[in-house]
């Protein structure tokens, strides 16, 4: 035995269907299982089954049907004819002669368009006969058949309402004509050769004189119909009807409601045309009404592009209808476009959907909670069996009312959009430049960014509460008709047995129609709470007061039902009689009591709107079809242009003012523009039926929709960039500004659209996630790309800028990260810095920052050795750099003011080099790049080294061969005369300044390595302090590091071995081999750590390099002396070079005040006194400097002078300048011979060697060759 | 003049909409259930792309990093001498 379906269908709700994809889009999916119940279900062939002898009506009205389906094709044909002509190519003067072959396949193009319209042509005038024919038959006062039914009269009307938009469209299309004319033109031409022509030119001046003529099709019908004079009765009951239907507004859609406002002035000029006299419908329907109706609608949407004004078209039927012409207060009327301004601002405020938006808010918010609350109880209901039969009746004719709201709140919604669309057509923007074109009149210009806003709003309401009611369909259905069900077994069991017992008893043919509702549609067998005999006794109508109850049961009456009841309650209250006076259900001089009459009518209009019930996919979907927004046919045809340009087309619009104020809260709904696009392609094809229509809809989306995910990835990138940058601003600077607001940042919702997986477009499903990815990927490399760029541009002060906006950047990545899988940013800055490869241990980085000290650095700046900083020195020259490459504000900081903000940090740092620049780099470069930058730097001091030695030596080669010491008695004057006769360098200028200069580089390279060391230190105590609990490491008592006690392994590697013992014991452990294997990682990553640990120093490490490269060069620049003694007059050593070196550029720089100074720095002093102490020079140095000896000679004659009292200064006079730099340089000096005793003592040369993978050995003993560096990375490889 | 109503055969057709109501609710019983079969495929596949877009995500984010490693490892065997020991 199968199982139940029931149970079956349950079975699948316990599969997780859970999926967080946000509903941001409108309706998508449509499953419809039967053919809709308001569009003549199965051509109501079940109605003869009722034997209500309404075949004849029933006939009529499938006839009628039929037309308006052709019809509608036939307008769809015209609103979407393009002019063929303008398509036409013109031949060239050498092609005349095939002029007539033109003509043939113009004639054979043009045939098959003008065949459509006379297929139009013949198609009106048959069925504005048979409609003709039609009225007259049903409105006979002898009436021999039964009818018109409430659906015959519909049909009527839409048949009309079909013939007369044929008729605009034919009076709006000017192509048409045109194209005309053209064809007859070929035609002459072609046929010349053919015989027998006449009746085609016959058919074409027919043809001819239907396009030209304005109003054809209606004069036609107008002329059909007045044949037999009796239509006007139908006539007005036609327009009894309407003004009923549209006063009462309660079962009427928006479609309908329109057809019945473009009818109505139609119907209105037709009856008062006639011969009869005219006023008679004015004594049924008072003109206040029809006026008021008028006013109240003053303008009517017809087509997408196109409305019409109830007073214009008045107007314009007036000169063909003469008779129509004398109704002056009809034609008073005012057009839109005439209408008083005071007038106009009333219904400007009536038609924007701006002013009406916050009330529309409420009632979405409240509907939807209402609405959510039903569905929770109806998911309630069906979860809990054997419930309370109240209870279940209560909560389904709860969920009832709200669809029935939702379908009138989704009606007066959309109307809303189509009126405010059509009253904007209606009054282009007055204040364009005469450039534009009308379409831009009406639609670009014509909406200001609010209401266009507000729009979007609109539409995101209409398609959101759309998609919640299409998606529980099939969950309310069978709620929907068991309580339809009840109701109309409530009236047919109750209501009208009470009426049947009471009102109608003496009334023997009232009752009995009333009796034949009971028989139609009662289901007797639903009722449970009587046996079969009383059920034949009530349906006869028994005497028992209680009411009924029934069994519910979940089926809907059929549609034919529906129009039988609905024809039976008309019969009941009009008497079958067209022509008696007054309304439908509102006239006095019934013989229906007027509570009976309400209650018929009541159930009248249910009946009416149970057909929309039934049909709920159907209706849900054409009340939220938008897609009228996107055309534009009329507007295409009069600019004479194929397309407008997208920024014209309204959807797009829309979607760029969410784009474009992303402050508004809209960002949701930022999709929903692009169901206009849907709604407009599923139009093109299934209503329109036109491929080329939906090619370039397609077109335009897939335009669209690129330039919308572009522009969608700059808002977000830029808005996470600024989250970012505020985030890291500084607080107390935040704290200290003024206006702090302005660096805030306002938080977005993106989530939501990140999250979207299924972008439902034109039936495609788009990946949105993956696009904004992708794009993402791709905008942060671009970003590094463009900072290192930047940086490129600038010197190397900029890194601490190049850091900063970095860490912006990696920070917003982090941001983003939380929603979006983007690449790491390790791996991006990785390929950008194209080191990826293993063996690389370069980056663009590195050598740019190794370049730039190469040939900006080095060479022109100067070091301050008090502040610790590098800063240009003013004599260099200005190096030659590409311009500043220049990025919108979201490749800095996101917007302008945090960009402002963090760039004044920036320029902070941009005038000078020190420790900030350093731990910028450090943190840039990280261990990977940075050895390789040493590894550059000491080659270049060993190259500067190298380069210098021929200069030293020909330095050497002019001093004399000996010089003593200096005479004291000579004074300060002469030792300097005496000092510059030693000297004798004046041909060696440039050498010497090259000489100062190499010195100068070196002193710069070890300096540098200096700053470089203490930031090391930092970052590596901080690493130590992170890890040192983990690897088990206690600080001695003399800051030395001491392991553990407990000895053993450390306590990262013993957790891990416990916890993988612990789990390996424990039976259930699902996967115990992973943890061995966290276990086994612990171990190494405790070795790795510890290995960290023990770092050496850079600056001991340049140094050690610098001795090794000096020691080739310790022969010629250090004589051993011969006797074993030291030689005081020796003047080839290194120290008598720089002595001379310094004493002259100290001379130099109290000349010109601070010349040489600003252009070599205190770097010179680093160098020298390196190279000297790595020499062993330093004690000579001290002892036999020219202007150590030059201060102590000063000293003592300062002394001496100070004693004798006399001439005080005399004998230093005029070199205090002179002394003053001896003095400094000696104080510099001494600092360095002291730093570096503290850092390189001589007494082992021991040095350090780092490994390649960063990792430093420590103080091993170490043979002094320049090759036992080879193990840092080379440079270039 | 001829009033409308009239149902010739009353008794017979109260029968036959009597019969007609229990077929029919048969059909829509079984037209729903069809429906809610195809509503419940249609949520199906919607779940299920959205199942297949997050591992396709996480596909290409390995994809990716596997091919850095890839270009990584290619470019330090393609000079074996650097480990030589």
């Amino acid at each position: 035995m199968a199982v139940p379906i029931e149970e079956a269908i349950a079975a699948l709700s316990t599969f997780s269907l859970e999926d967080d994809q946000p509903e941001v889009q409108g309706p998508g999916v449509w499953v419809s299982s039967q053919r809709s119940a308001t569009q003549s279900p199965i051509e109501y062939t079940d109605v003869a089954a009722y034997r209500l002898s309404l075949s004849e009506d029933t006939k009529a009205l499938n006839h009628l049907n039929a037309l308006t389906h052709d019809g509608k094709e036939m307008a769809s044909v015209l609103y979407t004819y393009r002019s063929c002509v303008k398509a036409l190519p013109q031949l060239p003067d050498s092609m005349k002669q095939s002029q007539a072959d033109l003509y043939l396949e113009t004639y054979q193009v043009l045939d098959l368009e003008m065949s459509r319209l006379r297929e139009i042509q013949r198609w009106q005038a048959s069925a504005s006969s048979k409609l003709a024919a039609d009225m007259q038959r049903f409105s006979r006062p002898e009436r021999r058949i039964n009818g018109p039914t409430i659906s015959h009269l519909w049909s009527m009307l839409k048949l009309l309402d079909v013939l007369v938009q044929l008729d605009h469209l034919k009076n709006a299309k000017a192509s048409i004509p045109n194209d005309f004319s053209w064809y007859k033109r070929t035609f002459t031409q072609v046929s010349g050769q053919w015989q027998d022509t006449d009746s085609m030119r016959e058919e074409l001046d027919d043809l001819q004189i239907f396009l030209s003529t304005r109003w054809a099709i209606l004069l036609n019908l107008h002329v059909e119909m007045f044949r037999v004079n009796n239509v006007e009765d139908i006539l007005q009951a036609l327009i009894v009807f309407a003004v009923e239907s549209l006063e009462l507004d309660f079962s009427l859609l928006f479609p309908e409601r329109h057809t019945l406002l473009r009818l109505l002035p139609v119907l209105v000029v037709l009856v008062t045309s006639s011969d009869k006299d005219s006023e008679s419908l004015y004594k049924r329907v008072k003109v206040n009404r029809l006026i008021n109706i008028f006013k109240n609608d003053a303008v009517i949407p017809a087509f997408p592009d196109l409305h019409l004004s109830p007073a214009a078209i008045l107007k314009e039927l007036s000169t063909y209808f003469p008779k129509f012409s004398s109704q002056t207060r009809l034609l008073t009327l005012p057009a839109p476009h005439e209408l008083p301004s005071r007038e106009a601002q009333e219904y400007q405020r009536h038609y924007l959907i701006v002013n009406h938006i916050g009330a529309i808010r409420a009632e979405h918010d409240d509907f939807t909670i209402r609405y959510a609350s039903a569905m929770n109880q109806l998911l309630l209901l069906k979860s809990t069996d054997g419930s309370d039969v109240d209870w279940s009746k209560e909560v389904k004719g709860n969920m009832y009312d709200m669809i029935v709201e939702g379908f009138q709140l989704l009606s007066r919604w959309t109307t809303r959009v189509w009126e405010q669309c059509a009253w904007k057509f209606s009054r282009p923007c007055k204040d364009a430049s005469p450039s534009f074109s009308d379409y831009e009149k009406v639609v670009r210009y014509n909406y200001s960014a609010e209401e266009r806003r507000a729009l979007v709003e609109l539409m995101s309401y209409i398609k959101s509460v759309g998609s919640m009611m299409q998606r529980c369909d099939t969950l309310v259905a069978d709620a929907l008709w068991e309580t339809i069900h009840a109701e109309v077994q409530d009236f047919v069991q109750n209501t009208l047995a009470t009426m049947l017992r009471t009102t109608f008893r003496k009334k023997k043919d009232l009752s009995r129609i009333l009796s034949d509702m009971r028989t139609l549609s009662a289901d007797w067998m639903a009722n449970t709470s009587k046996s079969e005999s009383e059920l034949q006794s009530s349906q006869h109508g028994g005497e028992e007061s209680k009411a009924n109850i029934f069994y519910p049961r979940a089926v809907a009456p059929t549609a034919a039902q529906v129009h039988c009841l609905q024809f039976l309650i008309y019969e009941v209250v009009s008497g079958g009689n067209l022509r008696r006076p007054g309304g439908l259900f509102g006239n006095s001089g019934s013989e229906i009591p007027v509570n009976d009459l309400k209650q018929l009518e009541t159930f009248f209009y249910k009946l009416g709107f149970f057909l929309h019930i039934l049909d709920y996919s159907v209706t849900v979907a054409t009340l939220t079809d938008l897609g009228f927004l996107w055309f534009r046919e009329f507007y295409l045809e009069s600019s004479r242009v194929i397309q407008f340009p997208i920024e014209c087309s309204l959807p797009w619009m829309l979607v760029e003012c969410v784009l474009e104020s992303p402050k508004s809260g809209l960002l949701e709904s930022v999709l929903m523009p692009f169901d206009i696009y849907n709604d407009s392609a599923q139009q093109a094809l299934v209503l329109l039926k036109q491929r080329f229509l939906y090619d370039e809809i397609e077109a335009e989306v897939d335009h669209c929709f690129d330039i919308f995910v572009s522009k969608l990835c700059e808002t977000i990138f830029t808005y996470y960039k600024s989250w970012a940058a505020s985030e890291l601003l500084d607080p107390s600077f935040l704290f200290a500004s003024d206006d702090a607001e302005k660096y805030a940042v306002q938080p977005m919702r993106f989530n939501m659209l990140l999250k979207m997986t299924r972008v439902k477009l034109l039936g495609r499903m788009i990946n949105l996630r993956s696009l904004i990815t992708e794009r993402m990927n791709k905008v942060f490399r671009e970003n590094i790309e463009f900072l290192f760029d930047r940086f490129e541009c600038q010197d190397l002060c900029a890194i601490v800028e190049l850091d900063k906006l970095l860490g912006v950047l990696r920070h917003s990545h982090e941001l983003i990260s939380r929603d979006l899988s983007v690449d790491s940013f390790s791996l991006m800055l990785n390929e950008m810095q194209e080191n990826i490869s293993l063996v690389s241990f370069s980056s663009r980085l590195a050598s740019q920052i190794w370049s730039e000290m190469q040939g900006d650095f080095l060479p022109n700046f100067i070091l301050c050795n008090t502040t610790q900083r590098f800063i240009r020195s003013s004599k260099a020259v200005p190096v030659q750099k590409p311009s500043i490459p220049s990025a919108k504000a979201s490749f800095y900081c996101g917007t302008q003011d945090l960009t402002s903000a963090h760039q004044s940090f920036a320029r902070l740092h941009s005038g000078f080099f020190g420790l900030p620049h350093m731990f910028s780099i450090v943190r840039i470069l990280g261990s990977r790049s940075l050895p390789w930058l040493i590894r550059a730097l000491l080659d270049h001091i060993s190259n500067k080294i190298t380069s210098l030695e021929p200069m030293i030596t020909g330095l050497q080669e002019s001093l004399p061969k000996s010089i003593g010491l200096l005479p004291f008695d000579g004074g300060v004057t002469g030792c300097v005369r005496l000092v510059k006769e030693h000297l004798n360098w004046e041909t060696k200028s440039e050498l010497k300044s090259e000489v100062l200069h190499g010195i100068k580089e070196i002193g710069s390279v070890l300096y540098w390595m200096g700053l470089l060391d203490i930031v090391m230190r930092e970052t590596d105590t901080m690493s130590f302090m992170q890890t040192a609990p983990w690897l088990g490491f206690l600080p001695g008592a003399d800051g030395q590091i001491l392991t553990s006690p407990d000895g053993g392994d450390s306590p990262v590697v013993s957790l891990f071995k416990s916890t993988a013992a612990a789990m390996l014991s424990y039976p259930g452990c699902p996967s115990p081999t992973s943890f061995q294997i966290m276990s086994k990682q612990a171990e190494a990553a405790d070795l790795l750590y510890k290995a960290n640990l023990n770092t050496g120093s850079v600056l001991e490490y340049a140094l050690a390099f610098t001795s090794a490269a000096l020691d080739k060069y310790c022969s010629k620049w250090s004589a051993a002396p011969k006797t074993g003694f030291i030689d005081i007059t020796i003047s080839k050593d290194f120290y008598r070079i720089y002595s001379g070196l310094q004493i002259g550029y100290l001379e130099e720089s109290a000349q010109v005040a601070s010349n040489s100074h600003e252009r070599l720095g205190d770097s010179v002093a680093w160098g020298a006194c390196t190279i000297i102490y790595l020499l062993g020079q330093q004690f000579h140095f001290e002892l036999f400097d020219f202007s150590y000896q030059i201060l102590n000679i000063a000293e003592v004659e300062a002394a001496s002078s100070v004693q004798t009292h006399k001439n005080s200064n005399f004998a230093v006079q005029g070199w205090e300048t002179l002394l003053e730099g001896m003095k400094k340089a000696r104080r510099l000096n001494n600092h360095v011979f002291s730093m570096l005793k503290a850092r390189c003592p001589l007494e082992e040369k021991t040095a350090c060697a780092i490994k390649q993978s960063g990792a430093p050995l420590h103080r091993i003993k170490f043979d002094n060759t320049v090759s036992a560096f080879e193990t840092l990375p080379q440079k270039g490889s | 003049m001829a009033r409308a109503g009239g149902i010739t055969n009353a008794v017979n057709v109260g029968i036959a909409v009597q019969a007609d109501w229990e077929n029919r609710e048969f059909i829509s019983h079984i037209s729903l259930n069809v429906r809610r079969l195809f509503d419940f495929l249609v949520q199906f596949e919607a779940t299920t792309k959205s199942k297949l877009a997050s591992l396709n995500e996480k596909l290409d984010v390995l994809d990716r990093r596997l091919e850095q490693l890839e270009v990584q490892v290619a470019n330090a065997s393609a000079n074996p001498s650097l480990f030589a020991t």
